[in-house]
């Protein structure tokens, strides 16, 4: 009796002992340098308090990568949501169980692949000259196209190659949501001549609600490693139109002047915003 | 009903389309020489070449990032696997308010942006003299395999029917023994799935690599995509190699992955 009520601690405190120390040694640290003037440069630094949280208050290129970084979140949730619930039904009406599987293991190849290769694999197939998806575009107009490189449609093209290796695979697993609704509603709801969009929009859709609003949560989670794509395809560019917050934290890190304390207070900030509203959200989510 | 379900179906094939063609267009530029791919109209029939694969697999570079990517990612699916299996089982096995708890801080690891987890670490790693070493990255990475771990084995676990581990109990088996004989067995095959994940995830992880390594210790996305950077013009050939290479690892999991999804779901919900 007394060894079966060891096991969960034996078994638990371990684990969380060195997930704590893996995450928490290095969240005080990121507080501790963010306090400081540390640069890659220089080996001296010395505590300045806030400085760098009241410089980022001024810093308008920082206001510019939280707005893309929010609108890169509404996008991508949005457009991933949208591509699954629609595929979702889709594959659920017009195939048949072989022809399911299948797709469901097609489906579920983008995004296994590194989102570096997903980012090549696109921003070849964008390149203005000799793209193959610029080329109907050449081909038609005889004009070139530079997604990329257009400050109003680089961040829709790579938010693109998002939703390219998300929305698949979420709408695999919809589909299987759906699956394994139980038959009787439907059938009884089948008998009754209702449309089959009818069906959907009244009947499965509302009876996977809480399902629907974990995986839009999720995606949110996953949206904020944009950091992959942005780097591979754009760089920020052009200019800072496609510049999140990650991007524009690494590039004062690292690329131009290595402020690392600067930074630092970026990340902090980053991260005490996406803590506070994913761990409100995903606890009311789940009330 | 007739034209919908055609436009529909239709739909369908164009999305498999989307999916495969960019991959299949990518894999004939891998064997194209620059020529053939900087041509104004794609071409789809040319002399294939295998200088670009060859190049790639004969740069010293990409061995060493090949080795360090193989040693940082399986010592590190080990230690997510010695860490995340048992918590797993107990976070399956023993459902109250702690371990309820555990399980959400798990999961908020993840909301976690990896530049404020990466920033801080390239400091400690500097001060500690480990910076750029496989060390590094394998304490780095063992955060994200232990979590991921955790998150995707709980269910497996939850599928081992209860009365199995109670007729074992029965048996005269103790509760360390229902876990190793029998628990681990019956839900192995879930488990491959999740640890597949976690290979997959560590293997294709960027960020965290691009910022903590800078020669010794990268790994084969970093170099890949540093071919980008070879010379003057863009080597197109050579980096479609690169990333033909580097996708086949993942590719070749598809099976277990996509087993995986289908455990997860259609016998929970029953």
């Amino acid at each position: 009796m007394t060894r079966r009520e060891t096991l969960p601690y034996v078994f638990l405190v371990p684990t969380i002992l060195v997930l704590m120390v893996l995450a928490f040694v290095p969240l005080g640290y990121a507080i501790n340098i963010s306090l400081q003037d540390k640069t890659l440069i220089s080996p001296n630094s010395s505590y300045i308090w806030f400085e760098n949280y009241i410089d980022l208050l001024s810093d308008r290129r920082f206001k510019n990568s939280l707005w893309i970084s929010l609108k890169w979140e509404l996008i991508t949730v949005t457009a991933t949501i949208i591509a699954a619930l629609g595929l979702g039904v889709m594959m659920y009406e017009l195939l048949t169980p072989r022809q399911r599987n299948f797709f469901c293991l097609v489906f579920l190849v983008p995004v296994i692949l590194p989102r570096v290769c997903a980012a090549f694999v696109w921003k070849f197939a964008f390149h203005p000259l000799y793209g193959i998806v610029t080329y109907p575009y050449r081909l038609i107009t005889g004009d070139t196209l530079d997604m990329l490189a257009d400050p109003t449609m680089a961040l829709y093209a790579v938010a693109f190659v998002d939703v390219w290796q998300w929305g698949f695979f979420f709408a695999v697993i919809f589909l299987k949501l759906l699956e394994s609704l139980p038959p009787e509603p439907l059938e009884a709801a089948r008998l009754d001549y209702v449309k089959t969009w009818q069906l959907h929009a009244y009947i499965t859709l509302p009876l996977l609600k809480v399902p629907i609003i974990s995986l839009a949560l999720v995606k949110a989670i996953e949206s904020l490693r944009s950091f992959d794509l942005v780097y591979i395809m754009t760089r920020g560019g052009p200019g800072i139109t496609t510049e999140t917050l990650d991007m524009y934290a690494f590039s004062q890190g690292f690329i131009e002047a290595g402020k690392i304390s600067y930074a630092s207070s970026m990340a902090v900030i980053m991260m005490v915003l996406t803590v506070v509203i994913f761990t409100f959200i995903w606890k009311k989510a789940r009330i | 009903m007739t034209p919908a379900r055609f436009i529909g179906k239709f739909f369908l094939g164009l999305m498999l389309f989307i999916i495969l063609f960019p991959m299949f267009w990518t894999l004939l530029n891998a064997f194209k020489e620059n020529v053939d791919i900087l041509t104004r109209t794609p071409k789809l029939f040319f002399t294939p070449v295998v200088d670009n694969i060859l190049y790639v697999l004969g740069r010293a570079s990409v061995l060493e990032a090949l080795v360090n990517s193989l040693i940082i990612c399986s010592v590190s699916v080990m230690i997510g696997i010695l860490f995340g299996l048992p918590a797993a089982y107990a976070v399956a096995r023993y459902p109250n308010r702690w371990t309820e708890e555990v399980q959400f801080f798990v999961l908020s690891l993840r909301f976690l942006p990896p530049v404020a987890v990466t920033i801080p670490l390239m400091v400690i790693w500097l001060n500690l003299g480990l910076y750029d070493t496989r060390v590094a990255m394998i304490a780095t990475y063992s955060l994200l395999t232990i979590s991921i771990t955790i998150w995707l084995a709980v269910p497996g676990f939850q599928q081992v029917p209860k009365v199995i581990e109670e007729a074992a109990q029965v048996d005269g088996y103790g509760p360390y023994a229902i876990f190793a004989k029998i628990a681990l067995p019956i839900a192995m095959k879930t488990l491959l799935g999740a640890v597949a994940f976690s290979f997959v995830l560590i293997w294709n992880e960027f960020l965290m690599a691009l910022m903590l390594t800078t020669s010794d210790a990268k790994t084969l996305p970093i170099v890949a995509s540093e071919m980008s950077q070879l010379g003057l013009d863009v080597p197109w050939g050579i980096l479609n190699a690169a990333v033909i290479l580097l996708s086949l690892p993942p590719l070749l999991l598809l099976g277990l992955l996509s087993g995986f999804m289908n455990s997860m779901f259609t016998n929970k919900s029953r």
